[in-house]
């Protein structure tokens, strides 16, 4: 009986793993047929060509190349833009969230709780209200289509103060009441102490900043409007458009080329992307 | 209070950053709500509230609400009803379930424009992979006609899922399924798991049935988790603007012209910033309450964790 | 490490900006989309080096916006973001909007400053699509008019006469009935306003009023409704022509596959034409002789044309003014155009240019179509966008049979209006 149920488990999740799955198999498959083929069917999804009668595998891996350098556009800019965007933001998130979420959960000052509830609202603001007045802040602060309308406005996030503040208060208190009748500073014991012990939660933080900036697109698109202030999403769009939307090989090479280096970072990271979930559902 | 110039310092950079871009933000767009401000042009009349009557008495606003609803009543039941399923399954104690997990956590993480992409592809009438999935089921079909007598129709192959009025918003409600799948899914794991043994235990030698297990403690024992998972989703139903943008433009005949899109375009493209600005104050309304709910409830959860 | 952090960012946000880095920068809007590595991109390439060459220490940056809608909608949000770029290749077809908001500079004075430039090299009519009484916001670079493709090898095996002036609806219909067999379709139908709205013009109709200030009345009267009819027989009734769904099944160009016989576009489509794909035969499944150029099918006697056209324009607030003069000088040149359009993008502005090449039958027809051409609404009518989603919603609807085609244009034109009274 018991093992009837795993054996059935198993079917189900790999049917629904196929499930998933497949529309990434496809994918791949279709970015390796020679660019402006027809869309191919399911039986000849996997490209192949004759060779003596016999059907050999023929993948067309330069359409790859034809993406990343003859596609007229510079995707290598837009591949270093996104690197060096997702790299300050997530750097300066670490930083400005552990500050604050220190500060909400190990020092005592006037208004620390208004100040938390303050953090706590404004998760509830919505991405349309605020599109339009943060644009307009940034342009009168003349950084749009610059490195900074990408990075700053990232660089802060009310959702990793609570989640990191929530991690914070997790940690003895003893521990920093000690160091400070040793007479520590504040910040020896936020930089010495805390840090450290909060690894886990600042590794998820990290994960989960970078690939909310890796993979934005609404505000880059609106922020950036030269060709070569674009991220790989905003850059890599413009696929879509080209060709007439009828080269469909070309169209998934480029999909790949954005979709792989954020799936090896989620491969890579991805217990923190779960303990982060957990944590920020205050569980 | 020695310690208290030390806390502000610490406060300060994040503070700082929520006042620019999430306090003032929220002001500067109620100002700009009472003005006629096209961006474009050089005079900005104030106008009170002409652009909240505009709003409320504008079909194509209140056609993409409805839109945004009808996505967030499809999209998000259905999305936790599966998330649920598949967390009851990847929680079970068996091997290689942190491999299941990977896999269904991929959609999420994956670029919006890739995905949406891939699924202008997959939705293909005839020629995608939904189309050519259909018709190796209508071989299967044919083949049982055949053998056993019976005429069973076959189904239609040439559904232009994205480009049909009748099916676009559903399809990018089916996607959203897909690609909302992995959090969903890891949140109700962590809630499945907090779940104290013991109780099924117990059950099981009261002779319940798994079915009366699941009723009786897993769904009552889930409640929170469901609230948070069904409040995020709704809100996040709400915001849906890259698979838009990307796959039909609020096509065919506005039908997937939901809310978050129009106001982009009223926004961008047609550059009536205090139009716009009015008609996402109109929008916060719900998504606020909504909000609220959530974090009352959420307080209630969090006095447990409460300092000293 | 805050300290190393923050130097760092310094460092990263002053030099790395890949908008300095000692050399001038001249960016140039296109609406071009990523290419393929096709004769038409390696030629545009080139001819930048060139320029970049004859300029030392000058970078050119073409930024393409492909897609329909977008490229106005991007350049305007930059405009609004001071970020715009130097030079903006104009189109016909939404020139109003840009000139309307005076975000364009005038050229005349460049113009009357330098004995080396000749505004009378250039077709006059081209010229005048960007002129405001003495202002003229853009110099002319190519335009082509909308005409009907066909395949003469598909007319010789169908024993269907060529296309020939004066036809009428009936005839093309005739024709396309003729030409469709399994695996090919008489005409190939894009829900593409630009395209489509001859239609209407050659059925005597016509989408706003002559002022431009409103649709009810036009867009939805009877002769509209008889174009739009029209067109949803040739997909749905008599079905010689794709529907929208069978076009986005196949993911090729129907025509320049070899799969349809007749297609409405632009002199462009030549650069698709000239690199058809091959068949399992290795040839290439159009080959470029059998391409036909007629003019539209007319009820009204005289058959009319739209002319869209591409111009070089300089941002108001440009910073390398003389420099963006003398590309657009560049660009413009006899011997650029001439290898420019030798691409097949269009028919070039430049008398010269356009008579050398007109020895080829083809470009003489098209050269034969410019009296016959109008200029699009989108020069002369700001809000324009509008009118082209509107007006594609409603054929979508008419298309596919969802609505019929008064209530469809009713509905567009009433929303027209609506938008236009909001300006």
């Amino acid at each position: 009986m018991k093992l009837f149920r795993a054996l059935g488990s198993y079917l189900l999740l790999s049917a629904l793993a196929a499930f998933l799955a497949a529309p990434f198999v496809w994918m791949l498959l279709v970015s390796l047929h020679p660019s402006k083929a027809p869309i191919p069917t399911i039986e000849r999804v996997v490209p192949t060509r004759f060779e003596e009668g016999h059907k050999v595998f023929d993948p067309h891996f330069e359409n790859y190349k034809t993406v990343l350098f003859d596609s007229g556009l510079p995707v290598p800019i837009f591949l270093l833009n996104t690197v060096f965007v997702t790299a300050c933001t997530v750097c300066l998130v670490l930083l400005f969230t552990s500050m604050a979420a220190y500060g909400l959960t190990r020092l005592r000052f006037a208004g620390r709780e208004t100040f938390f509830r303050m953090f706590w609202l404004s998760m509830m603001f919505v991405g349309p209200v605020l599109q339009i007045p943060v644009y307009l802040i940034v342009r009168s602060l003349g950084w749009l289509d610059s490195y900074y309308a990408l990075i700053v406005p990232g660089a802060s996030s009310a959702f990793c103060v609570f989640l990191l503040r929530q991690f914070f208060i997790q940690i003895p208190f003893d521990i920093d009441e000690a160091a400070r009748l040793d007479g520590a500073s504040e910040f020896r014991i936020y930089w010495k102490l805390i840090l450290p012990l909060a690894k886990p939660a600042l590794a998820t933080v990290a994960a989960f900043t970078f690939i909310a900036t890796w993979t934005d697109f609404f505000w880059p698109l609106l922020a950036t409007n030269s060709l070569y202030m674009r991220t790989l999403e905003v850059g890599l769009s413009v696929f879509k458009n080209s060709y007439g939307g009828n080269n469909w090989p070309m169209q998934m090479a480029a999909t790949v080329i954005v979709m792989v280096p954020v799936l090896a970072v989620f491969l890579y990271a991805q217990r923190y992307f779960v303990r982060g979930i957990i944590l920020g559902s205050t569980k | 209070m020695k310690k208290s110039w030390a806390g502000y310092l610490f406060l300060a950079p994040a503070a700082l950053h929520l006042f620019v871009f999430a306090l003032l933000p929220i002001g500067y767009a109620l100002f700009l709500s009472v003005f006629k401000w096209d961006v474009l042009k050089p005079n900005k009349p104030f106008i009170g509230a002409k652009n909240y009557v505009d709003t409320l008495t504008d079909s194509a606003f209140w056609n993409a609400m409805w839109n945004s609803t009808k996505f967030a009543l499809v999209s998000v039941p259905a999305g936790l009803a599966v998330a649920l399923f598949v967390a009851v399954l990847v929680t079970q104690r068996l091997r290689g379930m942190a491999f299941f997990r990977t896999v269904f956590y991929i959609p999420a993480v994956s670029s919006g424009v890739a995905i949406s992409i891939l699924w202008i592809y997959i939705y293909l009438p005839t020629s995608g992979l939904i189309a050519s999935l259909i018709q190796m089921l209508n071989a299967g079909i044919a083949k049982a006609n055949q053998l056993l007598h019976i005429s069973l129709s076959l189904l239609p192959t040439d559904i232009d899922f994205l480009n049909d009025k009748a099916w676009a918003l559903w399809a990018l409600a089916f996607m959203s399924i897909w690609t909302g799948l992995g959090p969903r899914m890891v949140l109700f794991s962590a809630g499945l798991l907090g779940i104290p043994r013991p109780l099924y235990e117990a059950a099981e030698l009261d002779g319940a049935s798994r079915w009366q297990c699941f009723k009786q403690i897993t769904l009552p024992m889930l409640t929170p988790t469901t609230f948070f998972v069904l409040i995020t989703s709704t809100i996040g139903a709400f915001q849906l603007f890259t698979p838009v943008y990307m796959m039909t433009q609020g096509n065919p005949e506005d039908s997937t012209r939901v809310i978050g899109y129009h106001i982009y375009e009223e926004a961008w493209s047609r550059f009536h910033v205090g139009l716009a600005s009015a008609q996402s104050f109109v929008l916060m309304v719900p998504l606020f309450f909504i909000a609220l709910m959530q974090e009352r409830f959420m307080r209630r959860r969090l006095e447990g964790f409460s300092i000293q | 490490m805050a300290a190393a952090l923050g130097f760092w960012l310094n460092l990263g946000l002053g030099c790395v900006n890949p908008k300095t880095g000692g050399k001038t920068i001249l960016r140039v809007a296109t609406w071009g989309g990523a290419g393929d590595d096709s004769e038409f991109v390696k030629t545009v390439r080139r001819l930048r080096q060139e320029f970049e060459k004859q300029n030392p220490g000058v970078e050119v940056r073409e930024e393409g916006i492909p897609g329909p809608g977008e490229y106005v909608k991007k350049l305007l949000q930059s405009f609004v973001a001071g970020t715009e770029p130097d030079i903006i290749t104009l189109d016909a077809s939404s020139a109003a909007v840009f000139i309307d908001n005076d975000v364009l500079l005038d050229l005349a004075p460049l113009i009357a400053a330098d004995s080396e430039f000749n505004l009378n090299d250039f077709y006059e009519n081209v010229v005048d699509i960007a002129r405001r009484g003495s202002r003229l916001y853009a110099i002319p670079g190519d335009f082509t008019p909308i005409v009907m493709y066909y395949n003469k090898r598909m007319f010789d095996d169908a024993g269907v006469p060529y296309p020939k002036a004066g036809w009428t609806f009936e005839d093309f219909a005739n024709a396309a009935k003729r030409l469709t067999k399994p695996g090919q379709f008489g005409f190939k139908f894009v829900n593409w306003m630009p395209g489509w709205i001859t239609w209407m013009w050659n059925e005597g109709g016509d989408v706003l009023s002559p002022n431009g200030d409103r649709a009810a009345g036009f867009l939805d009267s009877e002769r509209c409704q008889r174009a739009a009819e029209f067109l949803r027989s040739l997909v749905s009734v008599w079905k010689v022509a794709p529907s929208l769904s069978q076009s986005a099944a196949a993911g090729v160009d129907l025509f320049a596959n070899g799969q349809a016989a007749m297609e409405v576009s632009g002199h462009w489509a030549m650069i698709g034409y000239k690199n058809s794909p091959k068949g399992p035969d290795g040839r290439p499944l159009l080959r470029i002789e059998d391409v036909g150029v007629a003019p539209l099918p007319s009820n009204i006697g005289k058959s009319v044309t739209v002319m869209y056209e591409a111009g070089f324009a300089i941002g108001k607030n440009c910073k390398h003014r003389e420099l963006a003069w003398k590309y657009i000088k560049f660009m413009t040149s006899h011997r650029v155009q001439s290898e420019y359009n030798a691409t097949g993008i269009a028919v070039c502005a430049r008398k010269d240019v356009s008579q050398e090449r007109a020895a080829d039958e083809r470009e003489r027809m098209f050269l034969a179509l410019i009296p016959t051409a109008r200029a699009p609404w989108g020069a002369k009518v700001e809000g324009y966008e509008t009118v082209e989603r509107a007006g594609e919603t409603a054929m979508n609807a008419i298309i596919t049979g969802s609505k019929s085609a008064a209530d469809a244009l009713a509905e567009a034109a009433r929303k027209i209006d609506k938008d236009f009274s909001r300006r």
